[in-house]
């Protein structure tokens, strides 16, 4: 059964076609949320994903692919979930920036930084700045308005910027 | 090896009939095969050891515990799973609801609870069937939400009686290696009339003949008993039958 | 600039979906326990989800156990409560036809009690009840949940009844001291004896009788629920029969002794 049948069996209530799609897609939704959550966090949050898809599959539009559609789910209880365990890290960048030495580990620090960004602000560097997608793009994909995408982004390139500029300018 | 159950001169009348007779027994891991002719005693011993009724005379330690008091025999509870050899069911629940019933019975922590039942079902294969009313089920698939509700809390000591009649041969099989699976961290006893289940699952077996118990060893060691012997059409069985026929002489 | 953000796998779920050894190494890779987290949801897509009722017993009793124990009494079903209002429904227009001379909800609501609480727990009502027997939260305790929930029912349906009879025959609740008698009666006769019917069959006559007796010397039925000097009568027949209802159920009892 290709994807979207099994879907469509999911939305009719069948709760072994939601075990196979579990099987085909948790793992990698799995080994995505890991890269931003801590571990307790990825198991709570697949499972909540796939709840709400099974929920959910009776509404499933179509159009796109079906991991996507998925990912959209399990990016929105991730953020639910750092909510509620308010895990979002205030102070995403060091502080201390101006002392030259610590240029070398601003990379590192960098790195580091990204793995404790909100879900919602690591996509965003993710789609515009690693996969060059237009605005408009984004936009639909975290379902924000553009506004938003652009003055988030105008925020998170000058945080990069400061770190980034440091280092190139030594 | 732990013993999960020790029973010391155990013995149990109703009326004036006796029915066990001053019986010892000591068990740890693994399967236990319970064989004997009817009325033997078999689903009386499985009774008292489940702490539904209790010993006439004799001392009976299970999981440690002294069932002879109620704080004790309440964590005993927790720790035990019981398939009784008729168990009535509620027509209008789900499979899901029963054995969800039972595990909240036996106390266990809200949030295990869900996550534990759909295990207990998937492992008797019903998961397609976790939502179907228990009265639109047959009567293999009503034995099988039976063992179900056995294993949810994953006891420490799990006792069935009679848990394969009703099953079908290919679900017996699958039974069976769920019994080997369990039977390594706990223990297990089934009381069974079919000598192929022991042969296939047990590690141990006893035979109880009017209320004693008149042989135990291993399966093999049955096997080597029937050597030579004439009554039974397999070897576990002519093993059974001189046993039998030993202890009633 | 290029960041790092991807260096576990090519991020393409079509790829990884298909690819077993991608989806072992990400799941491996891990640790993570992929087998329990669809446990959990296999849990939630299963699960009948806990109606209003259950709940507030819940809630109420403190034991999710308890709750779905009361929920599956024998007398509490929805065919069991029709007949019961059926009958009070009866009790009432009974009530009108005669011109309000005799209250019949007053003499029937305590005969209800009774027969329901009988019916609450115990061998051949409860289908599972050899297996209840052995699980941790107490039999006793179940059975006491489920006669208090009757009670408790069969209380305000009285009630009920009585509020609509009311302008018939005037508002008396005199009829609830001797429903606790009855049903206390029926409780006993069913566990000393461990069997419903015996219990429905000692509530209803021993009513009866009560009834009967009353009505013998003053020619009104109703003498059993109106006679002041009765109460006390009424209280500690509650109380023996309640006393008799736990030595009953109290595990000595069931030493040796065999559930029929």
């Amino acid at each position: 059964m290709i994807d979207e049948e099994l879907i469509a069996a999911v939305g009719a209530g069948d709760q072994m076609a939601l075990k196979e799609l579990f099987e085909r897609h948790a793992p990698w939704i799995a080994g995505r949320l890991r890269r931003t959550l801590p571990l307790d966090a990825v198991e709570d949050v697949v499972q909540e994903t796939f709840i709400a898809a099974w929920r959910g599959a009776a509404s499933y539009a179509g159009g796109g692919e079906v991991g996507g559609w998925l990912w959209g789910i399990a990016r929105r209880q991730a953020v639910t979930w750092l909510r509620r365990h308010g895990r979002v890290a205030p102070e995403l960048w060091p502080a201390e920036t101006s002392d030259p030495a610590n240029a070398a580990i601003a990379r590192a620090d960098l790195q580091q930084a990204v793995a404790t960004l909100g879900l919602e602000e690591s996509e965003l560097l993710r789609l515009l700045y690693v996969e060059d997608r237009p605005v408009a793009e984004v936009a639909r994909a975290l379902e924000i308005p553009a506004g938003t995408v652009k003055s988030r982004a105008y925020r998170l390139r000058r945080t990069l910027q400061e770190v980034l500029g440091k280092e190139e300018g030594t | 090896m732990a013993v999960n159950v020790d029973v010391q001169g155990l013995t149990q009348r109703f009326g004036r009939t006796t029915v066990l007779d001053g019986l010892d027994l000591r068990v740890g891991t693994g399967v236990f095969g319970l064989l004997g002719p009817n009325g033997a005693g078999k689903t009386t011993l499985l009774r008292t050891l489940a702490t539904i009724v209790a010993p006439k005379a004799g001392r009976l330690r299970l999981l440690g515990h002294d069932p002879g008091r109620d704080h004790e025999r309440r964590l005993l509870r927790r720790r035990l799973g019981y398939l009784p050899q008729h168990l009535g069911y509620y027509p209008n629940f789900t499979v899901f609801e029963f054995v969800e019933y039972f595990a909240l019975l036996k106390e266990m922590p809200n949030d295990e609870v869900r996550p534990a039942v759909a295990r207990a079902v998937a492992r008797v294969g019903l998961e397609e069937r976790g939502r179907a009313k228990l009265k639109t089920l047959s009567g293999g698939m009503l034995r099988r939400v039976g063992i179900a509700q056995a294993i949810v809390n994953e006891p420490d000591l799990l006792l069935l009686d009679e848990p394969t009649a009703g099953l079908d041969p290919e679900q017996r099989v699958i039974f069976r290696a769920l019994l080997r699976e369990i039977g390594v961290d706990a223990t297990v006893i089934v009381s069974t009339h079919l000598v192929e289940d022991v042969a296939a699952a047990c590690t141990e077996v006893a035979l109880l003949n009017a209320g004693r118990i008149a042989f135990r060893g291993t399966p093999e060691e049955l096997t080597t008993l029937g050597e030579g012997h004439a009554v039974g059409d397999s070897p576990l069985e002519r093993g059974y039958s001189r046993a039998l026929a030993g202890a009633r002489s | 600039m290029t960041l790092d953000l991807h260096n576990l796998h090519p991020d393409d779920p079509a790829h990884i979906a298909g690819c077993a050894v991608c989806r072992e190494a990400l799941a491996g890779a891990m640790d993570l326990d992929l087998g329990r987290v669809w446990a959990g949801v296999a849990g939630e897509v299963m699960a009948t989800p806990v109606g209003r009722v259950e709940r507030f017993a819940g809630w109420l009793l403190h034991s999710a156990g308890l709750a779905r124990a009361v929920v599956a009494t024998p007398s509490l079903v929805l065919s069991w409560l029709l007949a019961s209002a059926a009958v009070l429904a009866v009790g009432v227009v009974v009530t009108a036809a005669s011109g309000g001379g005799t209250p019949w909800v007053a003499l029937l609501a305590p005969a209800l009690a009774g027969a329901g609480v009988a019916y609450a727990y115990g061998p051949g009502v409860d289908p599972a009840f050899e297996l209840a027997q052995t699980m941790a939260v107490p039999d006793r305790l179940v059975l006491l949940a489920r006669v208090l929930a009757v009670f408790g029912v069969n209380a305000v349906f009285g009630l009920a009844a009585s509020l609509v009879a009311a302008p018939l025959a005037g508002l008396t609740l005199l009829w609830l001291l001797p429903m606790t008698t009855v049903a206390a009666l029926g409780l006993a006769a069913a566990t000393l004896a461990r069997s419903a019917n015996v219990g429905v069959a000692a509530g209803l006559a021993g009513w009866g009788l009560i009834v009967l007796a009353n009505a013998a010397d003053t020619r009104d039925l109703a003498a059993a629920v109106e006679r002041g000097w009765l109460a006390p009568i009424y209280l500690i027949g509650t109380l023996v029969c309640i006393g008799l209802a736990l030595h009953a159920t109290s595990g000595d009892r069931s030493r040796g002794l065999e559930w029929r």
